[in-house]
């Protein structure tokens, strides 16, 4: 085919008669470094083991999940591609660097080798180091919160059975839905927990002359539907007061809607990532949630109160 | 002695092999760059390293929600050199990324792939997926919370593949949600589908580099030696 082929083989054959015999040469170094790594393994599993964390439990969504940390920079590159921008560099990206690098052979098909002859190369080669090594840095160091994961997983089972159930039948979440029962969104979430528990087994217990249907559903579907009406419309409602806090508090730095700073990531949708609890957290003292942020901590200039306000609103967002 | 040797060489013409195997001529490589024509050995010793371990361990795992967590605990606690053994898988899958990737690195930069190892090469890039699979799937098997959660981001985001995310999502976790099926099929997937894949891969894999022979280390293009022709 190419020329250059049986040059090539020529040379190598010249080279690998001039060159040493597999044993002991390389073997001798194999075994070396084989043993190399066998003390670096044991030292690792002596002294630092394997560690055993507390036993999984799917209803604990405060857990802030880590990847192993070769996977880090993955998770770190998906926060510059938020929203529906995350198939890109989650799967996309990933897919495309892989199905280049298979087919390298065919893209980079001259008889150069050595890294300096081809530049192009060696200069991507160089770039996606750099780049994994800076994303996994910065990765180690900013404690990963995933919003995919960040939802509970009852109120997700909740919503499951929202649809197998099809009650949008008759009800709306969102202005999605029939019109016959009650747009969910709006009062579902005032009603206590108590309330909705009574309601799922029996709708005339609380509402009589109610036209719902009982629907024998088993306590944990009951509880997981009441979680699911508790977290619609960002849960518990705030005070009027709220929006005004954050535009004396917060708005130097974040953005809701087209009002307010670009210091701060912007806001507008922040309740479709985050709990109340966690913004809650955040707004206490940032540095208990992200060593790495930059905000100040509202413990010591909000009351209590007045974060619960704030957390309330901020999770309504975006909902 | 000898005639003993003979016996067993004439069956099995275990000298053949061993001529062909160690004592086949290969480039001379000078100084450290020479060093780097070990990774791809150790990355084979880390591997038996992982076969051996996992074997042990194996024998006292259950792979269940209910048992999987205690059966571990109780590998680390009450069997013999069980938590020693398992330090060794938990630090081998990370020796194992490292090595594979500085391998693919050596490679990348030597310009290794090129004519007559392109073969070599892609077997390669497959033998990277599935280290990636190996340490994906025994990342669960703990079944402690650093082990469901980090499951939940990584199917969530195999979910995110365009049109097929959903299936691929359903098939990894055998159902909607993450539990006794999920870790049943990453164990499967752990123990059984990924040493079959990676056996027949790596046996591909080495008798293509004994085929072609390693390559030799890159020099610099001179118009004398052909290389400067398109």
């Amino acid at each position: 085919m190419s020329d250059w082929h049986e040059a090539y083989r020529r040379r190598y054959k010249e080279a690998k008669e001039r060159g040493v015999s597999f044993f002991p040469y390389a073997v001798v170094k194999d075994v070396f470094m084989a043993l190399l790594v066998l003390c670096a393994l044991s030292y690792l599993a002596i002294h630092f083991g394997a560690g055993l964390e507390d036993v999984a439990d799917p209803t604990d969504t405060t857990y802030n999940p880590r990847p192993e940390w070769y996977f880090l920079f993955m998770f770190q590159a998906l926060k510059a591609f938020p929203g529906n921008l995350e198939p890109l560099a989650a799967v996309i990206l990933p897919g495309v660097v892989v199905t280049l690098l298979f087919f390298l052979p065919f893209l980079d098909r001259g008889p150069k080798r050595h890294p300096f002859d081809r530049p192009l190369i060696t200069g991507l080669g160089v770039l996606g180091l750099l780049m994994v090594s800076y994303l996994t840095y910065a990765g180690a160091k900013a404690p990963l919160l995933n919003p995919v994961v960040e939802r509970d997983p009852v109120v997700e089972s909740g919503a499951r059975l929202y649809r197998d159930l099809n009650c949008a039948y008759c009800h709306r979440i969102g202005r999605k839905g029939g019109g016959v029962g009650p747009e969910l969104d709006r009062v579902a979430p005032q009603e206590t927990e108590e309330w909705l528990i009574k309601h799922f087994r029996d709708p005339r217990s609380v509402t009589p002359g109610s036209t719902m249907p009982q629907l024998h559903l088993l306590d944990d579907e009951v509880k997981a539907l009441a979680a699911y009406m508790k977290s619609l419309g960002g849960g518990e409602p705030y005070s009027p007061e709220a929006p005004k806090l954050f535009a004396a508090n917060c708005a130097v730095c974040h953005k809701i809607g087209k009002e307010g700073g670009e210091v701060g990531p912007d806001l507008s949708l922040i309740g479709s990532a985050r709990d109340k609890a966690y913004i809650r957290r955040y707004v206490t003292d940032p540095a208990l949630v992200n060593p790495s942020s930059a905000m100040p901590n509202f413990k010591d200039q909000l009351t209590g109160t007045q974060i619960e306000d704030i957390a309330r609103y901020l999770s309504s967002l975006g909902r | 002695m000898k005639p003993v040797l003979d016996w067993i060489f004439e069956r099995t013409g275990i000298d053949r092999v061993w001529e062909a195997l160690m004592e086949r001529h290969i480039p001379e490589a000078e100084g450290s760059v020479s060093w780097l024509y070990t990774l791809g050995s150790a990355a084979m010793f880390v591997f038996t390293v992982q076969a051996v371990t996992g074997a042990l361990l194996a024998m006292n795992y259950v792979p269940s929600p209910d048992h999987a967590y205690d059966s571990v605990k109780f590998i680390g606690d009450k069997v013999i050199l069980g938590g020693f053994i398992r330090g060794l898988h938990h630090w081998g899958a990370s020796f194992m990324v490292v090595i594979v990737v500085l391998h693919f690195m050596r490679t990348y930069f030597m310009g290794a792939y090129k004519y007559p190892r392109e073969g070599t090469w892609m077997v390669g890039i497959a033998l990277l997926g599935v280290v990636i699979g190996f340490g994906f799937t025994g990342y669960l098997l703990p079944w402690d919370q650093k082990a469901y959660w980090a499951t939940m981001v990584g199917t969530n985001i195999a979910g995110q593949t365009p049109f097929v995310g959903p299936i691929i999502s359903k098939i990894l976790k055998g159902g909607v949600d993450m539990g006794a099926a999920t870790l049943t099929r990453f164990y499967a997937i752990h123990v059984l589908i990924l040493p079959a894949i990676i056996g027949i891969l790596i046996g591909a894999h080495l008798f293509l580099v004994v085929w072609h022979g390693i390559s030799e280390p890159p020099q610099r293009a001179k118009p004398s030696d052909g290389q400067e022709k398109p």
